[in-house]
């Protein structure tokens, strides 16, 4: 049966080979595509999808955190650092050849803002307005200096959108709302095909300004859950497999000499964060304690197999300005501290500290409870601690953090846009802080991040990151765990994988043998 | 669920609980003469259960490791002689968490089985007893409920309610009310029309003394097999809601949770964390089953049908 | 003839406010949920009165008991509304997914009969021997053990151990659906279509799952028809028949299990609840793109509006299966009147 089974799937194999023409190649995960506007979206899967069929003023060279010129060609910011101007590429069209100039662009923002979309922060907290200065130059007024305003454009609310095309006043979740019923943007690629949840084929844009891509068909493939995606790799039903797999899964694909393994670092930090205003983490004697304990070696090593790397401050490792601060001042599983701390703070093993560790147990993949169980155990190694675990699904979890609910619980980020500002002022600055449910404040942390944010001169922004890096062992808001490492899995014949920290994979790149 | 039960057939007339529980005693010595094989499957039921019993109230002199001990030994280990059931992904040991895990999973269902009766059988002898427009909603009601799968059910309110082991014992609780309703009504019903009854009203007995002595007494025995079969279906349902996800947080080794947790890890080959924790919830299931089956033969006596 | 037709219209009649007592039922669990959906949905950057303006949309500003008239209203009229998390009507994932589901459970109930109903008559006619309380024992332990456990361990011997039958999805490598979608069944469609490669592909997906509920719930349906097998053998007829020097085999199964198939018919109605309940495990263990899987997700992400039409299409069913079940049986058993 087996071998009829075998002998049937290579006859439609070899059908498939010969009436197909152009390449194409499957591409398996298990993330879900959010909809289809730049207004709107804010998932990396999205935004992935953005990357190929969209162009944003300014792009990333791929497979790095380098910045290059997309459809401007150039930049320059006025000595202020709050006024920035685009000089755009020439002579590109959208496909219902309406041109695109600088009119485009500023349509496009305001309607960004005017939509107030989940991600339109991204603009609004930055621009104050947009300017025609001419048909090919555009003009960004910001509301304050921004040093790393450059990163926060090349994101996808900034894409420049046909204004022929996309509603001014509406969100398109389905590309059947649109005229012509396909996606099209100024990227490589066109999405021709959508059903949600399962598959999503993207062919090549004709009109696209840039050199054509070597495969002509992209078909993306969504799964349940890892299992599944990672039976499908097996049993040749996709060419490359990113996001998400087990931990397990990974080490018995990477092991298989089948496939070829890239593993590459990755954006996502995951993290704990206290709630510093009215629970019992006020005292940062305990928040200091309960960070020592954190060994993040074990964790990695129980949880993720050894799949991901030891984070120990909250820029990331390979971002500049980094620093290993909590190596340095605490190390891992440093049970001596933390019993110091904690004596200091009244507590011992007669009268133990106990407290609630919250997690969310589907969010950020199946992991995540072992995650919270082997950092029980590290934390009671310390007999003045007593820990309760206790987990909310996301939606609920999103409402307990929001009114103060949980001590401590984990989190993990993606970053918006690629600079240290992005991943500290947004967790320990104080409006940032207290939309994460960490509720910290403090004017002189403040004053430094406006420093950081206002000053272009890369030597200052050092200073500045490196001085809050050190702050951060003292208060600790938030206590770093560990950074993710992307593993892309794929068939010997698929060349061209770069995905770099800004998580953009752009499909272009690829070519199959 | 359960097969139909039949009120008692041969029914003399009982006139307290200490006489119909030595009459149970008498039918027990009888039924092993002339049951062989009920009697067996009786037996071997109540073992199951008393060693599960045993085993979710002493646990530590049975488990060799703590179950929340990572360190018991090598990371996913296959059975051997140290780990008999093996070691999962935080290299706990399975056996000890199979044996701790019988505390959470039988709590949870005698517990629902005991709230859900609590509130069933006294609704069901209202209704049944008091008849008329009280006993046509009641029992509208409790059919719409009865006759909707009830996993579903208890999936909504364990997602409305959040983890938590009050909260899977609510949400496993609610479905079997009308089970308990049902069955005592049906009873009720029956033994109201009886000629013992009617000659307790006659005398002028209080409602209050015949639903005591007369009507309740009687309807202990089939609830009594009702109860153990129950709880082999709560036992089913709350490893069905936490396999699903919906049970209780970290920390507390559970049976369901371990099968969700291992099923990760069967297309690399582990096969001991999916097997033994159901296994454990299969033999646990059959033996409170084998009760109830067994009591039902027993109490019920089909001669005639066997 | 009367007798009955006052009977079925009293039935039909019946049907709903019991549908009404399980509408009110959902409405009431789903409207207590912790956590605002609305704020969890426009994620953490959402300002304020966004948020606002959502729930006004969504009417959740409004009384409790004008939503709930809202509600009814809504599924008067077959709407189940939009989708919270994404933009889209309730009814289209339901609709794409309620043929998964209903060819699971269908195919599921045709391996229950498969199993059950031999084995239970087989049982009947060696009654008190060794058969007979092993295949009892069998019936007992099926009953016992977990659907999603068996799944998991057909998966294990059949599709890890084994490698022989796949063990997730509907279809397999290359093959395309839109090549053959039609009504959704795709044992159907694949047939329909002509694509024999196709079908084999459907089918031996369909297989573990289907085995899997097929083998749990026949339990019940080899203890039933043993019952009824008892009983019917019994009768004067096969009395009468056995006289006549008919074969046994023959008595068994061609006279006595005909007429012990009717009630059993009836059982497979009553069985219909613990089909879907089943079923909903199954799909999780075998990532079936079904209804049950689609209630388990848009659980996770408090899409009140999908769940709640998932469950409410669900009692739709149970009502109707279990209408027509008593429909059958009064036109059976002139017994059962009102």
């Amino acid at each position: 049966m087996k071998r009829l089974l075998l002998i049937l799937a290579l006859v439609i194999l070899a059908a498939g080979v010969v009436v197909g023409a152009g390449k194409t190649i499957v591409y398996g995960t298990t993330e879900k595509m959010t909809n289809l506007d730049p207004a709107e979206a804010y998932d990396f899967h999205t935004w992935e999808i953005f990357y190929n069929v969209y162009q944003g003023l300014l792009n990333y060279t791929p497979g790095t955190t380098q910045i290059v010129p997309g459809m401007a060609e150039s930049y320059s910011a006025n000595p202020a650092g709050d006024e920035f101007t685009f000089k755009l590429r020439k002579g590109v069209k959208f496909t219902d050849g309406s041109p695109f100039n600088a009119q485009a662009v500023k349509w496009s923002i305001e309607r960004v803002m005017t939509l107030a979309g989940q991600p339109s922060w991204l603009v609004t907290d930055y621009v104050d307005s947009v300017s025609v200065v001419d048909d090919y130059t555009v003009k960004f007024k910001l509301k304050f200096p921004c040093a790393y305003f450059h990163t926060v454009v090349a994101t996808p609310p900034y894409y420049p959108v046909s204004p022929n095309i996309y509603p001014a006043d509406k969100i398109i979740w389905d590309p059947a709302e649109m005229a012509g019923g396909q996606l099209v943007g100024l990227g490589a690629y066109k999405l021709v095909s959508f059903k949600r949840d399962e598959e999503v084929i993207l062919e090549t844009n004709p009109s696209y300004w840039g050199k054509k891509p070597a495969v002509d068909r992209v078909v993306i493939r969504y799964y349940a859950d890892a299992t599944t995606l990672r039976l499908a790799l097996e049993k040749g039903e996709v060419d490359i497999a990113f996001k998400t797999l087990n931990p397990s899964d990974i080490k018995d694909l990477a092991a298989n000499k089948k496939y070829t393994t890239y593993k590459l670092p990755g954006p996502q930090i995951r993290y704990l964060c206290f709630e510093t205003s009215e629970s019992v983490f006020q005292n940062k004697l305990l928040r200091r304690a309960v960070a020592a304990l954190i060994n993040r070696p074990d964790i990695i090593q129980k949880v993720y197999l050894g799949q991901n790397s030891p984070l120990y401050s909250m820029v990331p490792n390979g971002m500049i300005y980094h620093s290993d601060d909590f190596k340095t001042v605490m190390g891992d599983g440093n049970v001596a501290l933390a019993d110091k701390l904690l004596a200091q703070a009244g507590f011992s093993a007669a009268k133990p500290f106990q407290f609630d560790l919250w997690y969310t147990p589907s969010h950020y993949g199946d992991p995540e409870v072992n995650m919270a169980e082997v950092l029980k155990v590290q934390l009671e190694k310390s007999k003045a601690i007593k820990v309760t675990l206790q987990s909310a699904e996301w939606a609920a979890y999103k409402e307990k953090w929001k009114h103060k609910e949980m001590p401590v619980f984990f989190l993990g980020w993606y970053p918006d846009y690629l600079d240290p500002d992005n991943y500290t002022a947004a967790f320990a600055g104080t409006s940032g802080s207290a939309g994460m449910g960490i509720y910290f404040s403090n004017p002189d942390w403040d004053a430094l991040f406006v420093k950081e944010q206002s000053n272009a001169d890369p030597k200052v922004r050092e200073s500045v990151f490196k001085e809050i890096q050190k702050r951060w062992t003292d208060e600790v808001p938030t206590a770093p765990i560990w950074q993710g490492d992307l593993y892309v899995f794929t068939k010997p014949s698929v060349k061209g994988i770069k995905i770099g920290p800004t998580l953009q994979f752009l499909y272009s790149e690829l070519s199959m043998q | 669920m359960a097969s139909p039960m039949t009120p008692p057939k041969a029914a003399g007339t009982r006139f307290s609980v200490a006489g119909g529980l030595a009459r149970l005693l008498a039918r027990f010595s009888a039924a092993h003469r002339k049951y062989g094989v009920e009697w067996w499957i009786l037996i071997t039921g109540a073992a199951l259960i008393l060693f599960a019993i045993y085993m979710a109230s002493f646990p530590a002199t049975l488990a060799r490791y703590d179950p929340l001990d990572q360190e018991a030994g090598p990371q996913m280990a296959t059975p051997s002689r140290a780990h008999p059931m093996g070691t999962d992904n935080l290299s706990r040991d399975v056996l000890s968490r199979m044996i701790h895990g019988s505390r959470t999973i039988l709590g949870v269902a005698f517990a629902a089985a005991i709230l859900s009766s609590l509130i069933g059988i006294p609704l069901g002898l209202l209704s049944g007893f008091a008849g008329g427009p009280l006993d046509r909603v009641l029992s509208l009601v409790m059919d719409s409920i009865y006759s909707f799968p009830g996993l579903i059910l208890a999936i909504a309110f364990a997602a409305m309610l959040g983890p938590g082991v009050v909260n899977i014992t609510l949400s496993v609780a609610v479905i079997y009310i009308p089970t308990y309703f049902r069955l005592v009504r049906g009873q009720t019903l029956s033994i109201k029309e009886e000629l013992y009854v009617e000659a307790a009203r006659a005398i002028g007995a209080p409602r209050r003394t015949i639903l005591g002595r007369y009507i309740f007494p009687n309807v202990i025995a089939t609830v009594v097999v009702v109860f153990s079969l129950n709880i082999a279906d709560a036992i089913m349902t709350e490893a069905a809601l936490s396999y699903i996800g919906l049970g209780l947080p970290a920390g507390i080794p559970d049976w369901g949770m371990d099968l969700s947790m291992g099923k990760k890890f069967l297309p690399s080959g582990v096969w001991w964390m999916i097997t033994f924790p159901g296994a454990m919830i299969s033999l646990l299931a059959l033996g409170f089953t084998m009760l109830g089956e067994g009591l039902s033969e027993i109490l019920n006596p089909r001669l005639l049908e066997k | 003839m009367k007798n009955l037709l006052r009977y079925a219209l009293t039935r039909i009649l019946l049907t709903i406010p019991m549908l009404w007592i399980l509408l009110t039922l959902v409405f009431v669990v789903l409207r207590i949920m912790p956590g605002d959906p609305v704020s969890a949905m426009l994620g953490g950057h959402a300002p304020e009165r966004v948020i606002e303006q959502k729930k006004e949309e969504l009417g959740l500003n409004r009384p409790i008991l004008a939503q709930y008239f809202d509600y009814l209203g809504d599924l008067a009229r077959l709407d189940l509304g939009n989708s919270m998390i994404y933009n889209q009507k309730v009814s289209q994932p339901l609709l794409q997914k309620l043929p998964a589901t209903l060819e699971l459970t269908m195919v599921g109930m045709a391996f229950t009969m498969l199993i059950g109903i031999p084995l239970g008559a087989y049982a009947a006619s060696r009654r008190r021997t060794g058969r007979d309380f092993s295949i009892r024992l069998f019936g007992n332990v099926a009953y016992c053990i977990p659907v999603f456990w068996m799944g998991l361990m057909l998966q294990l011997v059949f599709g890890i151990w084994l490698d022989l039958l796949p063990i997730a999805g509907r279809t397999g490598p290359r093959v395309f659906v839109k090549d053959f979608q039609n009504t959704g069944f795709y044992l159907l469609d694949t047939l329909l279509a002509g694509q024999w490669a196709s079908f084999a592909d459907v089918a031996l997906h369909l297989l573990l799952p289907s085995l899997t509920l097929g083998i749990v719930l026949s339990g019940i349906f080899i203890r039933l028809t043993r019952a009824n097998m008892l009983d019917t053998l019994k009768a004067d007829y096969v009395l009468a028949a056995r006289a006549r020097g008919i074969p046994e085999r023959r008595v068994v199964y061609g006279h006595a299990l005909k007429n012990a198939f009717i009630p059993v018919l009836t059982m497979l109605g009553l069985q219909f609840a613990a089909l879907l309940a089943g079923a909903i495990l199954t799909e999780t263990t075998f990532s079936w793109p079904g209804m049950g899987r689609l209630l388990v997700e848009r659980i996770y992400l408090r899409d009140y509006p999908t769940i709640q039409g998932v469950i409410v299409v669900f009692a739709f069913f149970v009502s109707l299966v279990s209408l027509a079940v008593d429909l059958i049986y009064a036109l059976i058993d002139p017994r059962v009147r009102y």
